[in-house]
């Protein structure tokens, strides 16, 4: 007895920790959200070039695509293009994609279309840059600035990150005459971005442009100018205009270097305009979507990988046992009474077609006319196997009415009423009129009433669909299901019921 | 909660055995599955009892197909009194007592006239499976009907008052008397409204009894007092209960006996998961008892001895026996 509780017990330990080691590796490894409202932000964004074409030449567009290698995964991208032919290519951590056709007039329109999501991993690949670079050559007046402007910078610095925000600070004050000069009166953004490289190449210090987008919807917005400088380490990111360190996490990278977004040969009168929106994703189709182009399969095993009809089924299937659960609780620990054990369950699935309320109310008034209809039989002295088959041909004939009148009345409810399993329905007459003929009135009241409590509660639990969602996608807990259920195999201790039962014996400590 | 928690407590501390501990620590472990008809059926109990030649009311004919019905006449024969029962029947359900014939028909035990036909219907039922424990088909026995020995009279209101003993590894732990009331139709099954009145393991003396779980001193139908009665033929009863190990092989099982004015201490039927109730009846709970048998056996089996009936019942008379009176 001992050895079997031990084994028991090694059993349950097993199957818990079982249940626990692949739910919580899933969750943390494979990182499926826990619950089935998490959701990821999408962004879809557009970009759409316009331009007239001349009718002479072949047409060919070039234009920079995110590279995504970043913090951002990408789940569809489109290239939208009638008769042009396509191609995408990578350089310098550019992606570029080239638009071409042969012959086209008046006006073009291309679309690129991208939806991306945040990569919600936090591995960082390991970034790649150059950390020294030849000065640029200069000469004359714009000389003697520079190397003027240089010595505060060199002054106020320590290392390559405030030397760059440093120098990026000293170029937007505008009042200084040596910024002056070298800006020579052009105050662009792009102008400053040329003075500060300028700046910075004297000190070896290499830089980088990078063209960003903002992920802002519905705001009509042109690539906005950061400025990066590798530190051996990793990429920094300044903002050109105010020498402030690090990209804002709603920047998504477009592009790198001096070359304008687009090129067009063969058109004129270029015109990109983005546009972007935002919509959000259920986290587990995202995770979905998103794998299609990681190719990581890692939900090819779960049930998700069946077919999506087979997948309805199981999203029921895999409730059951918490329906049992329920019952054997009721039954063990509390002490209800309920007709046999799995019919609660039965009823529990029934409900789902006829929800809970009209479900109740169904299954009171046939089982109640059924009831009537037995007690009928009883005085005809009928065999059980002839009897039981009346029972049931009357339950389908009450059902088929139930639904005929249902459906005139215009309560299309009353149709759900054909899937009301007849032969659980036939069963639970013939029990609880046996368990009435013995046991009277009362004790089948409480019998009936146990059942259908047991039935709704099973039913409510089953139905609630943040816990379909967690069994459907972690099937493991039902491991830990099978070590409680396995614990209360063994469980000696009082029903709650039976602390009522056996009151007589505390009423007599007492007197 | 509290006070669930507090219940919960004493009924612990007074041993009081629940549901779930029967049956996880006694009928699992104790009850071998295979052994089971052996106490479902009837028809095989009183064959074993037969030939273990312990007494059981007579049996007059087995009906197993409705062919066989016809033969219902046959068996009975002249008899005007007989008892019809589904072999696997459980809880008392689809017995018939005939206690009387009147004017071609037969009266029941409560009184009622049935006819015939009425009774080759209850028949049929039976085979069909009606009453058995699975729903199966089933046999319909037909027996002696056992008259209660008159010592009942003055506290049973109608139908045959038994014995209840719960038997562990063959050792009686606890007895209790049935009586049947109005409200049981004359059965003595405790959850269809039947007494369980409580009786001292030593001397066959009742103790108070339970009626709906509440504990009452005096008949509802009757009113006469229910403990103080000295049960003729204690030892008799004992003895027969404890010899149902040998019979069944089944370690824990509740022996139900009767009296009969005639033919003494016979066993009804053995029940392999015995109600809880003997334990409001005896003002006492059974997990103390249990134990002690348990160690009891313990100790016997490392000196390696073997008890038979008799030294059995001495032991639990010495054990749990000589109670104080309420």
């Amino acid at each position: 007895m001992r050895s079997l509780t031990l084994h028991l017990k090694i059993l349950i330990t097993v199957l818990v920790l079982l249940g626990v080691a692949i739910t919580a590796y899933q969750i943390y490894v494979l990182e499926i959200p826990v619950s089935e409202n998490e959701t990821d932000d999408l962004w879809n964004i557009d970009a759409k070039v316009e331009f007239v074409a001349s009718s002479k030449d072949p047409v060919k567009v070039q234009m920079f695509v995110p590279p995504l290698n970043r913090d951002y995964v990408s789940i569809t991208e489109s290239f939208i293009s009638n008769n042009y032919g396509f191609s995408v290519n990578r350089a310098d951590g550019n992606r570029k994609v080239t638009w071409s056709a042969r012959r086209v007039s008046g006006d073009q329109t291309l679309y690129y279309r991208l939806v991306v999501t945040k990569r919600s991993s936090t591995e960082k690949a390991t970034a790649k840059g150059p950390t020294f670079r030849d000065s640029l050559a200069l000469d004359g007046p714009e000389k003697i600035a520079a190397e003027a402007l240089m010595a505060p910078i060199r002054q106020h610095s320590a290392d390559v990150e405030t030397f760059v925000s440093e120098t990026i600070k000293r170029v937007n004050n505008l009042n200084d005459d040596n910024v002056k000069l070298l800006l020579a009166g052009d105050t662009s953004p792009l102008n400053k971005a040329k003075v500060i490289d300028l700046l910075l190449s004297i000190a070896h210090v290499p830089m980088e442009k990078v063209h960003t987008v903002r992920l802002v919807a519905d705001v009509p917005q042109t690539p906005e100018l950061w400025l990066r400088s590798f530190n051996g380490k990793d990429w920094l990111y300044f903002n050109p205009d105010t020498g402030e360190q690090g990209l804002p996490s709603d920047r998504l990278l477009w592009w790198t270097g001096d070359d304008n977004l687009i090129t067009v040969d063969g058109g004129r009168k270029v015109n990109v305009t983005f546009s972007l929106s935002s919509s959000e994703m259920n986290a587990i189709r995202l995770k979905r979507a998103t794998d299609e182009n990681t190719d990581a399969d890692f939900l090819e095993y779960s049930l998700y990988g069946l077919p999506l009809q087979t997948q309805q089924t199981f999203m029921i299937m895999v409730m059951i046992p918490i329906g049992v659960l329920v019952i054997l609780v009721l039954r063990n620990l509390i002490g209800l009474q309920t007709l046999g054990t799995f019919t609660p369950v039965l009823i529990a699935l029934a409900f789902r077609e006829t929800q809970l309320g009209f479900g109740i109310a169904l299954f009171t008034v046939i089982t109640a006319l059924g009831l009537s209809l037995r007690s009928y039989l009883e005085h005809l002295k009928l065999q059980m196997l002839p009897r039981l088959s009346v029972v049931l041909t009357f339950v389908v004939i009450l059902i088929a009415a139930i639904s005929l009148f249902s459906h005139k009345l215009g309560l299309e409810r009353g149709l759900s009423v054909a899937l009301f399993p007849m032969v659980i329905l036939t069963m639970t007459i013939e029990r609880l009129s046996i368990t009435w003929e013995e046991r009277g009135g009362s004790h089948a009241m409480k019998v009936a009433i146990g059942t259908l409590f047991a039935a709704s509660l099973a039913h409510l639990l089953m139905m609630v669909p943040e816990l379909v969602y967690f069994v459907f996608t972690f099937p493991a807990v039902l491991l830990i299901l099978v070590g409680f259920m396995l614990a209360m195999g063994r469980y000696r201790g009082y029903r709650l019921t039976e602390l009522v039962r056996f009151k007589a014996f505390l009423k007599k400590a007492d007197s | 909660m509290f006070g669930l928690i507090k219940t919960w407590k004493a009924l612990e501390a007074r041993g009081i055995m629940g549901i779930n501990r029967r049956n996880a620590d006694y009928v699992l472990k104790y009850n071998k599955r295979h052994l089971y008809p052996i106490v479902d059926d009837k028809i095989i109990t009183k064959e074993r009892a037969l030939a273990a030649g312990i007494h059981v009311p007579e049996m007059y004919g087995v009906i197993e197909t409705e062919k066989d019905i016809d033969k219902l006449d046959q068996i009975i024969g002249g008899r005007t009194d007989f008892v019809i029962k589904p072999a696997q029947g459980a809880g008392g359900d689809g017995i018939l007592v005939i206690a009387d014939r009147f004017e071609g028909r037969y009266r029941t035990v409560s009184g009622k006239i049935i006819s015939h036909e009425e009774i080759e219907h209850q028949v049929s039922s039976i085979l069909t499976g009606l009453y058995s424990l699975g729903g199966h088909r089933d046999r319909a026995l037909i027996e002696y009907r056992v008259t209660p020995d008159p010592i009942f009279k003055s506290i049973s209101y109608e139908g045959v008052p038994d014995i209840r003993i719960i038997v562990l590894m063959g050792y009686p732990v606890m007895a209790m008397l049935r009586l049947p009331t109005r409200q049981s139709g004359g059965k003595a099954n405790l959850h269809q409204g039947a007494i369980g009145v409580g009786v001292d393991l030593a001397t066959g003396v009742t103790l108070r009894g339970t009626w709906l779980n509440n504990i009452i001193s005096k008949h509802p139908d009757t009113t006469n007092a229910v403990d103080g009665v000295q049960l003729p033929n204690w030892d008799g009863f004992m003895k027969l209960a404890a010899g149902c190990y040998e019979l069944c092989g089944l370690g824990y099982i509740g022996v139900d006996m009767v009296l009969d004015q005639d033919r003494g201490p016979l066993i009804l039927e053995l029940n392999a998961r015995p109600g809880l109730n003997i334990q409001i009846a005896n003002d006492c709970g059974l997990t103390q008892r249990t134990h002690a048998i348990e160690a009891h056996i313990e100790a016997l089996a490392k000196e390696g001895i073997q008890e038979d009936a008799a030294q059995r019942v001495k032991v639990t008379q010495s054990l749990f026996g000589h109670l104080p009176h309420a």
